[in-house]
């Protein structure tokens, strides 16, 4: 049954966990609040989604190993994204290998859309519209379609997310959901077929660095890290790690380590029972100690104070509408 | 094992342990009532001391063998192993260094210790090389953002054991404190390393711990002989001392002993003490020389001291 949403968010949390084929960590970095809009298309077999942001932000994914996933700029105008460290521009598509990890760090107004098949459809769509197999490939690469072909890819995707947000009863209808499942596919696996690299994605030392930072964070999930623990843990110099972070995350790595120690004191307070747990001892045992600083910061950073975090008490908080 | 505490400290004698790993001899060169204020805080790695002193004084600090030290002030301008001090300026001392302060006002200082081998095991972490770090002490005017971070952190730190102790207990905290001054103070020292370095005397320092070892030695002693003990020659000796304390060798022994006879007085017995024997004991033999220069320094008689000290203790 062919369904779809459109969803805006204020919060980060809500942002990620409304974000399928993925495990998805988002940390805002622009000040002033978040502002998100989601569409979620899922069709029989083709997923998509289509996410417009005013904010900057930064997303670490880790893709949904039974599905292959794809990655374009939505929208051709728009100022150039870094993936994994590189610029990415409107006529690069990233073909994820299954189960990859990633970075997409996105500056200013943004939009990215993507869309996913399992490995067993894209190898029968390939079958069927270009006459061989279609397999994910060994490794994450950035290819670069001819233009004509990454054209019409972005505007039929862009058209099914208009659809979705606009008149989204229209895609309850299977013969409509199908015809635009079909073009769609069509589109995809024509990027696909055999077009030429741009390049590999940057394989080198920087790349593994990145991953062990990573790594490493991803096995403290809810604990704060510092610098010199992680320098150590993954026998990296803090040049070295900086250079990486600038590079893939756009900020050097205390940044980035404050910045989701920010996060994880918000998702404690969002879960916390205010009867119960106080803005002191939550930002304590994140390792902010200096409170009015980090009452400040934490305003700044996410548009309200930490207790009126804690005050909504699991309430429902983004202004979230669900077709 | 973490910890702080606070300490107001009126009587020169406690003072001398207020700062763990360290000893600090205090010489008054004024009137007024000495007041100080210690906090320390204990942290897994490493230790922090923020020092306010309100009275005019000489102090001789001597360090442990086991840390290195780096010192600096936060308010005023204290005189260090005879280089005028201003906020943002550092002194590295090697584990078992010492120094001497000269403050004709109130000062505000701080301390960072850590053990050598854990300094550098930091360094190699972070910048994936050895700190070279000279022996002896250096001065460093670093203006680096790893300067202001320390200044910054050490304030906040020191203020938070004052007035929220039981914040420094949480495990979080203290390893957020830790982790943000490591980085700091690496990058602080590496930058020295590189050339913030700025001149250093320590040959100099090195003569005025040997003039403060042979001071403690006792006796009364001549400028000749002392310098022959130190093996310096008596220009040297005079030339240091005005550096590092402001005044000659033998101005400062004589405001050594006053004070030395200050603390006896005050802890004396008024039924059974004779300040002329207290005077005698500390190297002046006329006691009426004694209270001519004990009331110029203190600002009361030495009787008045021994009878004040009595009325307190009754």
């Amino acid at each position: 049954m062919p369904r779809s949403r459109f969803f805006t968010f204020d919060d980060p949390h809500q942002f990620q966990s409304a974000i399928r084929a993925g495990d998805y960590e988002i940390l805002a970095k622009s000040r002033g609040g978040f502002d998100v809009e989601l569409t979620r298309i899922d069709l029989d077999r083709l997923w998509m989604q289509s996410s417009r942001s005013g904010s900057s932000y930064i997303m670490h994914a880790a893709n949904d190993p039974r599905r292959v996933p794809v990655l374009f700029l939505a929208d051709a105008e728009q100022p150039p994204v870094r993936h994994n460290g590189i610029e990415l521009s409107a006529q690069d598509l990233v073909i994820y290998r299954q189960g990859a990890t990633n970075h997409v760090w996105l500056e200013g107004i943004n939009s990215v859309a993507s869309m996913s098949l399992t490995p067993e459809d894209l190898a029968e769509a390939g079958t069927a519209i270009v006459g061989h197999e279609l397999v994910a490939p060994r490794e994450t690469r950035i290819v670069r379609p001819a233009p004509a072909l990454m054209a019409r890819l972005r505007t039929l995707h862009k058209a099914a997310c208009r659809f979705a947000k606009d008149t989204p009863e229209a895609l309850t209808y299977p013969a409509t959901a199908k015809a635009l499942e079909q073009e769609l596919v069509r589109a995809m696996v024509a990027c696909l077929a055999d077009p030429p690299p741009k390049s590999g994605l940057r394989g080198g030392y920087h790349f593994q660095v990145i991953g062990r930072f990573e790594n490493f964070l991803a096995a403290r999930q809810y604990e704060p890290v510092y610098l010199a623990e992680i320098c150590a843990a993954i026998g990296v110099s803090e040049r070295t790690l900086r250079s990486c972070c600038q590079e893939h995350l756009g900020m050097g790595p205390i940044h980035y380590l404050w910045l989701r120690r920010m996060h994880l004191a918000r998702s404690s307070l969002l879960r916390a029972d205010s009867a119960v747990k106080t803005v002191t001892e939550i930002a304590t045992a994140h390792g902010f100690w200096e409170l009015g600083r980090f009452s400040v910061e934490y305003r700044a950073l996410f548009g309200e104070s930490p207790s009126a975090t804690l005050k909504r008490d699991r309430e429902v908080s983004s202004r979230q509408k669900a077709h | 094992m973490t910890g702080c505490s606070t300490t107001t400290y009126t009587d020169p004698d406690d003072y001398r342990v207020s700062v763990p790993g360290a000893a600090i001899d205090l010489v008054l060169t004024g009137s007024d009532a000495f007041k100080a204020r210690a906090t320390w805080v204990k942290l897994r790695r490493l230790g922090l001391v923020l020092i306010e002193e309100t009275v005019p004084h000489i102090s001789f600090l001597s360090l442990g063998p086991a840390r290195v030290h780096i010192s600096f002030p936060l308010r005023g301008e204290p005189i260090w192993n005879g280089v005028h001090m201003k906020r943002g300026d550092f002194v590295v001392h090697a584990a078992g260094g010492h120094m001497h302060q000269f403050a004709k006002d109130s000062v505000r200082w701080s301390m960072i210790s850590i053990r050598p081998k854990d300094l550098a095991s930091y360094a190699r972490t972070l910048l994936g090389s050895d700190l070279a770090l000279p022996h002896g002490s250096h001065l460093m005017r670093p203006r680096s953002k790893a300067a202001s971070d320390i200044l910054r952190l050490q304030t906040k730190a020191c203020r938070l054991a004052a007035t929220k102790p039981d914040m420094i207990a949480h495990r979080e905290v203290v390893r957020s404190i830790e982790q943000e001054l490591v980085v700091a103070l690496v990058n602080l020292l590496a930058g020295s390393a590189a050339g913030d370095r700025d001149s250093s005397n320590p040959r100099r320092v090195a003569i005025m711990a040997r003039f403060e070892q042979a001071l403690a030695a006792g006796g009364h002693q001549r400028l000749s002989t002392l310098s022959a003990r130190i093996g310096v020659p008596q220009r040297t000796l005079r030339s240091c001392c005005r550096a590092f304390l402001g005044r000659s060798p033998l101005e400062y022994m004589q405001l050594r002993r006053l004070n030395h006879a200050r603390s006896a007085i005050s802890r004396a017995d008024l039924e059974t003490t004779s300040i002329a024997g207290i005077a005698r004991s500390h190297g002046f033999s006329e006691p009426g020389r004694f209270a001519g220069a004990y009331r110029a320094l203190f600002g009361e008689t030495p009787s008045a001291t021994l009878m004040r000290n009595s009325a307190e203790s009754a």
